[in-house]
């Protein structure tokens, strides 16, 4: 499970033994033949590349648990205590070792571990009785604890306040009862008061998820019931992949991978379509009319190039424009065209461009997504395909395999593209966004290109296929090793 | 039939008598323990001086373990009460000790009255008026701290009906 997994091992088909297949190829070609291969990319060029370890939750505690004992024993504390100074402390074991070893009593004064001195309560206990502050009951003096703060209250009050912390889902975070006081409990000490073993379980469960979201080098996998956590060693807005429920995510925030937009812009994105929703409804409608001879038209594949069945006319299903003018280097229609004496308009005249320009961006970055779940589709057709012209002597199966391999680069440089629209909706007018929106135009015109001649390839157009897939990648890579910023 | 709840409520009440605090007052309704009526007199060199402001507290079996739930029932024009009278104070919601009582409750709610917090707003308005036009914020004030005295008046009108 905690094999090495890098960007290059992506191309996965649903078959193991032919991704088997590919990983030697790929090994063979790696390895021997370094020198004739100058045009693919090595792995420090990939402006992808990542590695992370996928991890089982018994690794991770394993992994854990040896953070917290080496940090016992060059301390000489406690576990729990351990526990709660990596937790506060984003698991930098040295960072707390050092300040440890500079002042021990203000470092655990400041990580709310021991009670600073002026904040120590005064009521002892006097004689054998003591009442309880918040449930008024005079009980016997043993039935009280304190911690460090001696805020003393009874083990039912203790109890009955951990459970109702717990069931909100507070664990690590449960502070004491004492008015003002912000001293964090203790592992060992909720453990010795909590009645209910659910409780105890429950705080555990919680107090789990809370110390791997405290330590940067983890992440749980987003997936749904997915229980794998991912390891990495920098904290990086890269790809992940998880091999048991296939989801990818990006690790620095484990949302959707988004480069070559970064984690805060797409966040601000995702939000403003969420805020838009309503006034991009009408967008999402999935027909248009053909251009020419206005035949209504139901976009059925990824691919933005049309071709009306009735009167066979070529055009771009984005601008609803001749496809000649698409295919050549001038691609405009990812280019958003801004009114350049905006700043003179009214204000009714600037919200209405705003708007418009939201509209441009977000018509583009959800048209992709579409093509996305379309080209799944098309991936099937494709394996159904090869299937039929397997049987008829067309080809031979390992021949045919280069198509699938094509459908999952067009879905890789695609997603790609999908995320540079978030990212040029907030890039600033300039020679920068310049030449952000040539790069993407000549990416999206390649992916185009090669969506097309997927849906339509044949064998005999192998060479023709992968050097699409040549260019398409090449533009891909481009684009994001000049914008993506980790 | 007593719980902690009930029990904590009784010593609540009995310090409230035994010791009351200035300006605020306090008393569970008739017959149910777990309901409580209140009164804040606006605090002095403040624009609520003199008004007399009513709320009510409710409290669940969970006291002291949570908060009850206060609201201003006397209408309320300051950057921390929502339009329905309910309070946005962090001791009532995030910053809630099982130690605070009910006592402690409304001496914070009459602090709050001193010292509005207009970088968290329930009031926007009140909130703004309280930053950038000090007079007409008092203004608003001074006319809900005369509303506050004719509930007063309607409450005596309502009582003096049921007499006779």
């Amino acid at each position: 499970m905690s094999g090495q997994m890098s960007q290059e091992s992506d191309n996965e088909y649903s078959d193991d033994h032919i991704e088997d297949d590919e990983d030697e190829y790929d090994n063979y070609y790696y390895d021997n033949n370094d020198d004739l291969d100058l045009d693919k990319p090595k792995k420090s060029d990939d402006p992808e590349y990542f590695e992370f370890d996928l991890l089982k939750v018994e690794d991770v505690e394993r992994l854990l648990n040896e953070e917290v004992e080496a940090l016992c024993t060059s301390l000489k504390i406690t576990p729990s205590l351990a526990k709660m100074l990596l937790h506060a402390h984003g698991w930098q074991r040295s960072l707390i070792i050092e300040r440890h070893q500079r002042d021990p009593e203000k470092f655990l004064v400041d990580s709310r571990i021991v009670a600073d001195k002026k904040n120590i309560s005064q009521d002892n206990i006097m004689g054998l009785t003591h009442t309880c502050p918040i449930c008024v009951q005079q009980l016997s003096k043993d039935e009280f604890q304190a911690l460090s703060c001696q805020h003393l209250f009874c083990n039912e009050c203790w109890d009955m306040h951990f459970n109702i912390q717990i069931n909100q889902g507070l664990t690590t975070g449960i502070e004491c009862m004492g008015k003002d006081c912000k001293l964090l409990v203790p592992e060992d000490f909720i453990c010795g008061i909590l009645k209910d073993t659910s409780m105890r379980e429950k705080y555990f469960k919680f107090s789990f998820t809370d110390l791997i979201k405290s330590h940067s080098q983890l992440r749980f996998c987003p997936g749904p019931n997915c229980s794998i956590v991912v390891q990495a060693k920098e904290p990086k807005a890269k790809r992940v992949e998880c091999n048991m429920c296939k989801s990818t995510f990006c690790f620095r925030c484990g949302i959707d991978y988004h480069a070559p937009t970064d984690c805060d812009t797409i966040k601000k994105w995702l939000m403003k379509c969420a805020d838009d929703s309503e006034t991009a409804n009408y967008i999402s409608a999935n027909t248009k009319d053909c251009p020419k001879c206005h035949v209504c038209i139901e976009k059925n594949g990824g691919c933005n190039h049309m071709q009306c069945s009735k009167c066979k006319s070529d055009f771009c299903w984005m601008c609803l424009g001749e496809w000649k003018t698409h295919g050549s280097e001038y691609y405009e229609c990812s280019r958003f065209k801004e009114n350049p004496n905006i700043a003179n308009e009214s204000v009714h005249v600037q919200a209405r461009e705003a708007l418009k320009k939201y509209l441009f961006y977000y018509e583009r970055w959800e048209n992709h997504a579409k093509s996305l779940t379309l080209e799944e589709q098309t991936f099937k057709n494709i394996s159904t395909r090869i299937q039929e012209k397997v049987m008829n002597n067309e080809g031979t199966w390992i021949a045919w395999q280069y198509l699938l391999k094509a459908a999952d680069l067009l879905k890789k440089c695609r997603y790609s593209l999908q995320y540079t629209y978030p990212y040029a909706y907030y890039l600033d007018r300039g020679g920068r966004k310049e030449l952000f929106e040539y790069q993407q135009a000549q990416l999206e015109a390649e992916v185009e290109n090669l969506s097309w001649k997927v849906e339509r390839a044949e064998i005999s157009d192998t060479g023709e296929l992968e050097n699409l897939m040549d260019i398409a990648e090449k533009r891909r890579l481009t684009l994001l090793k000049d914008f993506l910023e980790v | 039939m007593s719980t902690p709840a009930r029990r904590r409520l009784m010593r609540d009440f009995k310090r409230l008598q035994e010791d009351p605090p200035a300006g605020v007052s306090g008393a569970p309704t008739d017959n149910n323990i777990m309901v409580w009526n209140a009164v804040i007199f606006g605090p002095h060199d403040t624009p609520f001086e003199d008004g007399t402001f009513k709320l009510t507290i409710e409290f669940t079996e969970e006291y002291p373990n949570k908060p009850p739930t206060v609201r201003f029932v006397s209408k309320m024009f300051h950057p921390n009460v929502y339009a329905d009278g309910s309070i946005c104070l962090d001791i009532l919601q995030n910053r809630w000790s099982p130690t605070y009582d009910v006592s402690a409750i409304l001496t914070s709610i009459q602090s709050l009255l001193h010292d509005p917090n207009p970088n968290s707003p329930a009031n926007n308005e009140a909130a703004q008026l309280y930053r950038e036009n000090r007079r007409e914020y008092e203004k608003k004030v001074a006319a809900i701290v005369q509303e506050s005295w004719n509930d007063d008046e309607d409450d005596d009108d309502e009582e003096e009906g049921e007499k006779s």
